[in-house]
């Protein structure tokens, strides 16, 4: 699973979000807010990564149980699944 | 080939038709400014626009391309964005109302000007350019100004920046920097390269940190401009 090349992750004012560039604004118009842990996990995504090592990079990045990390991770991805910015 | 200053832009341009000479005549320029770029619109400009807006008519449609263009040169080389807003002027500094088409931006200048008088100033009503220039943002006239056509060749330097909604009662309070620019992005042109589109982000970026920001919940009375006027200028919102 990986993040469609030309959805862009920026730093705007302390906040996250992603626009898309190139031919991507024809499938993607909007605009999506991320919190620190969307950011982070989309970083992840980027490169291509499955939901085992995004549970593994959030229980190594922050302080939280697996339960906690499975199930930040499982919506995260079900977000990005439904918003079909993952291929 | 006639000069215009726009956004203290200089540039040549040829239109096909008179609306476009027509609108932008107070900005026309004589001064010894070499200009920045020029412009010779094309019937394959004019398509462009029509394909975005089949609905009007090819002069309109023109001059939407010239206001492109000029875009494209301000945020490429000038620090420059355009912002869908009424910019209002007073004692100097510029007060910014956003909001989608409709909601009553222009409404609600409207309001203060009947406050203030001839105290306010109009700086444009619909597609102001905002520039970066050491380190404050300014908001400059352009002709492209809205269905009131109400601007001013002139600018000024934006003290705030307000998000408008209808309500029925009216309320102002202090905006996120995260709804602000959602609100921003909606209201500009998006670029689709990344370079420019990094431009437009690290302008946002700058202005965020650098204005005030605002959000209004409105009618249309007296009370509404009040309810503005005395967060946003007189500084009464804490």
């Amino acid at each position: 699973m990986k993040i469609k090349s030309g959805l862009i992750l920026r730093e705007v004012a302390d906040n996250f979000i992603v626009v898309a560039v190139g031919d991507m604004v024809k499938e993607f118009n909007g605009i999506i807010n991320l919190n620190s842990t969307g950011a982070f996990l989309w970083k992840i995504l980027e490169n291509g990564a499955e939901e085992e090592d995004l549970v593994k990079a959030l229980l190594n990045e922050y302080e939280i149980d697996e339960a906690t990390a499975r199930r930040d991770v499982g919506l995260f991805i079900a977000k990005v699944k439904e918003a079909k910015l993952v291929k | 080939m006639p000069r215009y200053k726009i956004a203290d832009i200089v540039f040549d341009a040829r239109p096909i038709y008179k609306y476009s000479a027509s609108i932008c005549a107070k900005y026309e320029y004589v001064g010894d400014e070499p200009s920045a770029f020029s412009v010779v619109m094309t019937e394959d400009d004019i398509a462009k626009e029509r394909a975005l807006a089949p609905e009007f008519p090819d002069a309109y449609l023109e001059s939407l391309a010239l206001f492109r263009k000029l875009c494209d040169y301000a945020l490429e080389n000038a620090d420059g964005i355009i912002f869908h807003s009424s910019a209002i002027m007073v004692d100097g500094k510029a007060y910014l109302f956003t909001a989608p088409s409709g909601t009553g931006k222009s409404t609600h200048t409207r309001l203060w000007r009947e406050m203030l008088g001839d105290k306010a100033v109009m700086i444009n009503d619909d597609k102001p350019i905002i520039r970066y220039v050491d380190g404050d943002f300014y908001v400059y006239g352009t002709p492209w100004n809205g269905k009131h056509r109400l601007d001013t060749n002139a600018r000024a330097k934006i003290d705030g920046i307000c998000a408008i909604r209808q309500a029925k009662e009216n309320v102002i309070e202090k905006c996120s920097t995260q709804e602000m620019l959602i609100t921003i992005m909606n209201q500009t042109i998006r670029p689709t390269d990344i370079g420019q589109m990094d431009k437009l982000l690290g302008l946002i970026d700058k202005m965020l940190k650098t204005v005030k920001l605002y959000k209004l919940g409105c009618n249309v009375s007296k009370e509404a401009a009040e309810t503005s006027y005395n967060a946003m200028v007189k500084g009464e919102l804490k």
